[in-house]
């Protein structure tokens, strides 16, 4: 029953990604921030012929940061991929890391489930994000989304986190915040968890 | 029933201004009972709008009584012809999704206080005061009486909350 279950959903994830013909590449690129970054990177991907698929890019401190799945005709190869960004990013500072995604990293499917925001303030401390992923993850709480920023001033520094999450089948809104109350007290922060699940219209 | 299929992007149609319906006869009437065919077919659908069936006029259907975020503060069903808002206040932000923009959603600021008026198929017209939910839903449809779609008032990025503080 398992393994029939199984292959019916196998099944289904296969017909869903229709991309058997494509070879896909996580790609993060990061360095010193400069405008340029994103045209830079992009047009290696234009030159050779990937397509990128999905992307998100940001600020981190002085850092650009992008991490992106891009896909690319098969045959091709990381090496290919790899040659080109040493060779476009020689001494500008950007390093680039690629991986190769098996088939079941491409045809994965979203979680489903309740979407909530949870955003945690106070005072800096060690272990914020430590405690609060953590007992989130303990009670199979899938974060898609995490930022955090020091904020406030030198002598009073203020940690904000901000995640979203999608909580497992039968744990509600109103569970994950009596779930995180506790740490309220424990990190002397404030925690409050709100439904963001999106609105069809 | 005659529930139509759901026209999505990059259909033309959906980024055209609808003109406005001049005279209400039985193909209005028609076109009224299969946006709300389809709206009731759609899951979890609270609206449909013409343009979004293939059809460029004013015209739009509402129900947000079996919504979540709507069952408590609502008019019912709404089969609207030429509406328009007359005033609009407050403003909040909600995470929308388009049946016409599959797989993709974004938050919009949208007002959460409005006058709304509009001519019912029988000609009658109605003028309420519509807030909550209820708001957001005719605010959304009423955008794509106008080639408007979620996607033209995204706000911000996710990362938004923190470039706030360069403002100061």
């Amino acid at each position: 029953m398992r393994a029939f279950e199984f292959d019916l959903i196998k099944g289904e994830l296969m017909n869903d990604c229709r991309k058997a013909n494509l070879a896909h590449f996580a790609v993060t690129i990061i360095g010193k921030d400069r405008p340029g970054i994103v045209a830079d990177t992009s047009e290696v991907l234009f030159t050779v012929g990937c397509n990128v698929e999905d992307s998100s890019c940001t600020m981190l401190g002085g850092e650009f940061a992008m991490i992106l799945i891009v896909s690319h005709e098969k045959p091709f190869s990381k090496k290919k991929l790899e040659a080109e960004f040493a060779a476009k990013n020689m001494g500008n500072g950007l390093s680039a890391f690629i991986r190769t995604l098996k088939d079941d990293e491409v045809c994965y499917r979203e979680p489903v489930g309740e979407l909530c925001l949870v955003s945690v303030y106070g005072c800096d401390k060690p272990g914020i994000v430590y405690r609060i992923t953590r007992e989130l993850a303990d009670r199979g709480v899938n974060i898609t989304d995490l930022n955090t920023k020091l904020i406030g001033s030198p002598l009073e520094p203020v940690y904000v986190l901000m995640l979203e999450a999608a909580l497992p089948h039968g744990l509600s809104v109103e569970d994950a915040s009596r779930l995180l109350e506790k740490l309220k007290k424990e990190l002397s922060v404030e925690i409050s968890v709100r439904l963001i699940t999106p609105v069809s219209l | 029933m005659a529930v139509q299929t759901i026209v999505t992007y990059p259909d033309p149609i959906l980024k055209k201004p609808c003109p406005p319906v001049d005279q209400i006869d039985a193909s209005i009437a028609q076109l009224v009972e299969d946006l709300a065919d389809t709206m009731r077919a759609g899951p979890g659908s609270v609206g449909v709008a013409a343009p979004q069936i293939g059809v460029s006029l004013r015209v739009c259907v509402i129900d947000v009584s079996k919504n979540r975020y709507g069952k408590e503060n609502n008019h019912g069903l709404l089969l609207m012809v030429n509406p328009a808002i007359l005033a609009r206040s407050g403003s909040a932000v909600m995470r929308e999704g388009c049946m016409s923009v599959p797989d993709y959603t974004g938050d919009v600021e949208r007002a959460t206080d409005l006058t709304l008026r509009f001519t019912e198929p029988d000609g009658t017209v109605r003028q309420f005061e519509a807030s909550g939910f209820e708001a957001v839903a005719i605010q959304h449809e009423m955008d794509h009486l106008d080639g408007m779609l979620f996607l033209d008032r995204i706000t911000s990025l996710k990362t938004g909350l923190f470039r706030r503080k360069s403002y100061k």
